[in-house]
């Protein structure tokens, strides 16, 4: 029996502006219906485990599976010696599916088995026998630089994984001519995105459709290319079909390769669907966390605080093998000198090498690390010079119509208000005694063309269902973001119906418009305009069909359309229409969005993206002179994101980027012991608990910028990144000392303001 | 794995007794669920007795299974003896509080459990009876054996309960901790202090700091500095000195330096040792 309920139509109708518009798949995650990869489980199912590396660098001597494969129940045990073992990557191609010859970090995959139990899989890894010979390891990347080091990759030599130098501008001369230079050194461990849950997979592998895994990524279409490739599988038998996501922060845009094509390895080898899912500790110490870098940083002003150039000398941490870490290294390296009108900037990037976890992303993509230096430098410079910090950064920051050192075109902006707007809020003109208070400003590009060059855009279908609802196909990922209410919300305008009238459709690679991924910041804006266009183009086509349908041309209000003599069609009356007309096809509206004016040359200058998102934060903060404790009093996120598609998802943007700002800032980093991960667990990798977060404000400047969809522009990454330079600016300003080694703890800034030589 | 909700102790006795050293007896278990569990667990926490908290013949007597929660919040405990409802209301996470115990904290001998340092600052005694029968009290703080590991053999002794002198005219406790975020977390160091004023001068003095050794750790010669002195400004900086010279710590990657950790165990030490008198000399704070 189903009840009836009195549908609820309480949101602006078909409006995009102020809604609190909530998609109902809310509500299947918080009654506990949602599906997680976790929650897999499939008839003859297999469960896969994976045998890692003790060592942080060895040769490997010898793998014998002999007692391993004899268990009863195992059905598969796969060692690098015997696959087919194609290099795959990312950025570049340095991994295998499973070690051949040497292991690089501890964590390293050396084999890999299936069997009909957990516990089966758990006995068969520990009774394969590995021989090893231990090799000298470097876990210092500065280290790993310098000559004699121990090598990781002979087609890296030198353990350069990637490298870069620029100048725009004529630093030296800048330099040369400056009234004041502030320099710095700062240090930023690598970040785990700790999604709650972690990576799962099912594998299954089928004669007639192929390898089909069931996984939640954020880049299902980038992971099902490189898993074809690594497989050697056509692009088509191999589909990717995502369960609900449960958590992603960057950290699952890629996810975890090896997962995917061990668990496919394992499938195709014993001829059933195997599980492979990581446990937290592994999440630690075998996941892909976001680098850690150091950044040498000098800034040239004049007096007046006029910023002059600014040069960088940055070493990242990239681990055993590459992921995106290069691309990370890149956007890490460069964005942040967007925010200013920077005249001239040099710079200097070394991704390497070290025997180490590998290392992949997490939200704002190292701009949020970058951040924490350029944004203490800012202060550090207007103290010097006696000028108030928010007037300097006013002075210099980006306006409309420019164009920025690395050739950024800035459209529509409101970061200065949005400094005005965070400034007035947390009290700036009235700041209380005893507090500290910091400021910080950023740009975050809204689907950069780093990824592809010659891919720039998105596509979506919009299908009229014969019940007069609307289906979107979109390769978009939503994993609580709310990214498919944005868009049911931004169809619903171009249509005029209301948002619960429209499903998105997103969750298998074989069926859904290939996208890019929900990454770079892109979805809103990119992914947007695709289903902003292809709902016009539905539009268009229902307005067709229903003047044939009436005899005369219609116009249409709150999912109705009325005829000029005044009949009324019903949307599913003109579907059915249409069905009937064409023997079974749907109105389908299509939308492509190919930004044009978006490039950058070879030296990476250029426009690379359609739309740029700006902020500002404030923080006010109390430090414990006796402990060094800090405590973050409030928090003023002030956001230019164009208009705002939802304020309630918006809001929870915020609140969850200010959290992870603060984690970052305060609280989290690896920690390693030659080489070992000494804080794998959520015990000992310490995240902020709601105790330890602030009253968090957010405030949304609402300049409509016309690449977007109806003025929108992304609100995920950017979240992140004035955090870290905001609270570090207050802690320096409340304890009187700057600390430039992330996470600010109690115990470093003790350390400096009681001038303890630096112990930790 | 067997378990078994014991309705008395005899109940209780007779199942550690057949057990022969296979069962163990459980309260919260909140601790027990992070370890492989080959064992029959025996839970006392609904043994009526367990769960009592009252003051009777002169003490303050707590059930071995009162929760954090429970202590934390009883009317008794904060106005007697607020270090330990201090202790307790910091403990894990609010689920945490409202399963694990007080007793289990104390027989699962972590180094700095709060409930435990702030049983010890209040001189509390345990009562244990063992599967022949014999009851015995021990003071808390004698009840640590080794490294998270109790004197209390749970495979043939039970902790029934634990008391100690209730706070009244003149005496005050405290309880501080440092920890590196507000839920969640071990301590770096935590403190208590147990304090009695006559005319304004230290009479008796108990003062605890963790972790610093595999047990919580009396500061008896900072005590006995003390003794006789007013607490003001001068004698708390000199705790603070005395409190840190008198214990040995280690560099720890996961918590602190040793010599941070040093300067934390006289700050959280002066600073209970502080609010304890600050208590004592005003009996009407000693529930804020």
């Amino acid at each position: 029996m189903i009840l009836k309920t009195p549908e609820k139509n309480t949101h602006q109708y078909g409006k995009v502006e102020g809604t609190g518009y909530q998609s109902p798949e809310v509500w299947s995650k918080v009654t506990g219906k949602a599906v997680y990869g976790i929650d897999l489980a499939m008839p003859g199912m297999l469960h896969g485990k994976i045998l890692r590396s003790p060592h942080p660098h060895a040769r490997i001597k010898k793998v014998d599976t002999t007692a391993a494969k004899a268990l009863p129940g195992v059905r598969a045990v796969l060692t690098g010696a015997e696959l087919e073992n194609r290099p795959f990557g990312i950025a570049v191609e340095d991994e295998l599916p499973l070690a051949v010859d040497s292991v690089r970090y501890i964590g390293d995959e050396v084999a890999a088995v299936a069997a009909v139990d957990l516990r089966t899989a758990e006995r068969a890894i520990k009774a394969i026998k590995v021989e090893y010979e231990e090799l000298p390891a470097v876990y210092d990347p500065s280290e790993a630089l310098q000559v004699g080091a121990p090598q990781l990759h002979d087609n890296f030599p030198g353990n350069v994984a990637w490298q870069r130098e620029m100048e725009r501008g004529s630093s030296d001369a800048v330099f040369a001519g400056a009234d004041l230079v502030v320099e710095e050194n700062f240090t930023i461990p690598a970040i785990n995105a700790t999604y709650l849950e972690p990576i799962a997979c099912v594998a299954v592998d089928d004669p007639y459709t192929g390898i089909t895994l069931h996984t939640a990524l954020q880049s299902p279409d980038a992971v099902r290319n490189i898993v074809a490739k690594a497989l050697n599988y056509p692009l088509s038998k191999v589909n990717i079909n995502g369960p609900v996501m449960g958590g992603g922060f960057g950290g699952r845009v890629y996810g975890n390769l090896k997962v995917y094509i061990l668990s496919a390895l394992l499938a195709i080898n014993s001829g059933s669907p195997v599980k492979i899912q990581l446990t937290r500790e592994e999440e630690f110490t075998a996941g892909r966390p976001m680098i850690a870098a150091a950044i040498k940083m000098k800034m040239a002003v004049k007096s007046d605080g006029t910023i002059l150039g600014r040069e960088a000398d940055i070493i990242t941490d990239n681990g055993a093998y590459s992921g995106q870490a290069p691309w990370v290294s890149k956007t890490l390296s460069e964005r942040n000198d967007s925010v200013y009108r920077i005249p001239s900037i040099k710079t200097r990037v070394r991704l390497a090498y070290t025997n180490k976890i590998p290392t992949g992303q997490y939200r704002a993509y190292g701009n949020q690390a970058a951040n924490f230096a350029a944004e203490s430098l800012i202060d550090m410079a207007a103290k010097k010079l006696g000028l108030d910090p928010l007037e300097m950064r006013l002075k210099n920051c980006v306006r409309e119509g420019d164009i920025t050192v690395h050739g950024l075109k800035i459209g529509k902006c409101g970061l200065s208000e949005c400094l005005q707007a965070a400034a007035r809020e947390i009290g700036w003109d009235h700041k209380k005694t005893g507090r500290g208070y910091g400021l910080s400003v950023a740009i975050h590009a809204n689907g950069s063309l780093v990824f592809d060059k010659k891919f720039r855009g998105a596509s979506a279908l919009a299908r009229l269902e014969l019940d007069g609802r609307v289906t979107l196909f979109s390769g978009e990922q939503d994993y609580g973001q709310g990214t498919h209410a944005a868009f049911a919300q931004i169809a619903a305008r171009a249509l005029d119906v209301n948002p619960s009238q429209v499903t998105v459709e997103s969750k298998e690679t074989k069926t859904a418009p290939f996208s890019t991924g929900a990454l770079a910041m892109r979805q809103t804006t990119v992914g947007g305009k695709a289903i902003q266009l292809a709902a016009e183009d539905l539009r268009e086509k229902i307005f067709k069909a229903a003047a044939e349908l009436a005899g005369e041309p219609v116009t249409m209000g709150n999912g109705v359309l009325y005829s000029i003599t005044g009949q009324n069609l019903e949307l599913a009356e003109i579907a059915y229409h249409y069905h009937n007309t064409t023997s079974g096809l749907s109105l389908t509206g299509e939308g492509k969005f190919v930004p044009e004016e978006s490039d950058y040359d070879e030296s990476g200058y250029g426009n690379i993206s359609v739309a740029y998102s700006y902020a500002a934060h404030a923080v006010e903060v109390e430090v414990d002179k006796t402990t060094g404790a800090l405590t973050i009093n409030r928090l003023v996120a002030a956001h230019d994101s164009g208009r705002i598609v939802n304020h309630l998802t918006s809001r929870g943007q915020v609140y969850g980027g200010v959290a992870q700002g603060i984690g970052m800032s305060c609280f989290e980093g690896y920690l390693f012991d030659e080489g070992r991960v000494a804080n794998a667990s959520l015990v000992d990798y310490k995240i902020p608990t709601a105790l330890d977060l602030p009253e968090i404000k957010p405030l949304f400047i609402e300049v409509e910028d016309p690449a977007g969809p109806y003025g929108s522009k992304g609100l995920g990454e950017i979240v992140m990144v004035p955090v870290l330079g905001a609270v570090a600016n207050a802690a320096a300003d409340a304890a009187g000392v700057w600390i430039t080694d992330l996470p600010l703890t109690a115990e470093k800034i003790y350390q400096a303001m009681a001038g303890w030589e630096c112990e930790i | 794995m067997s378990y078994l909700i014991a309705s008395n102790l005899d109940e209780v006795i007779s199942s550690l007794r057949d057990g022969s050293g296979k069962a163990r007896v459980v309260a919260g278990a909140t601790d027990l669920y992070l370890q492989d569990l080959p064992y029959g667990l025996v839970d006392l926490s609904a043994l009526p007795e367990t769960t009592v908290i009252e003051e009777k013949d002169g003490f303050v007597k707590l059930g071995a299974a009162v929760t954090h929660t429970a202590a934390a919040s009883s009317p008794l405990v904060l106005s007697r003896a607020r270090a330990l409802a201090e202790g307790c209301e910091t403990i894990g996470s609010l689920q945490i509080r409202n399963i694990g115990t007080i007793g289990g904290n104390v027989v699962n001998a972590a180094p700095a459990a709060d409930a435990a340092v702030a049983l010890i600052g209040l001189g509390a005694e345990a009562v244990i009876i063992d599967i022949e029968g014999n009851r015995r009290q021990e003071s808390v703080e004698n009840l640590y054996w080794a490294y998270n590991r109790s004197v209390v053999d749970s495979t043939r002794e039970v902790m029934l309960s634990l008391q100690f002198k209730p706070c009244l005219g003149g005496e005050g406790s405290a309880f501080t901790r440092f920890a590196a975020r507000r839920a969640l977390a071990l301590p770096m160091v935590n403190a208590s202090a147990r304090v009695k004023l006559e005319n304004g001068l230290v009479k008796e003095a108990r003062l605890v700091a963790a972790p610093v050794n595999p047990a919580p750790t009396r500061l008896l010669k900072t005590e006995e500095l003390i003794i006789g002195r007013s607490i003001n400004e001068e004698t708390i900086s000199m705790v603070e000195k005395a409190a840190a010279e008198e214990v040995e710590v280690r560099d720890s990657l996961l918590r602190c330096s040793a010599r941070y950790r040093l300067h934390l165990v006289g700050v959280l030490v002066s600073r209970a040792l502080k609010t304890a008198a600050d208590r004592a000399l005003d009996p009407g704070k000693a529930g804020e």
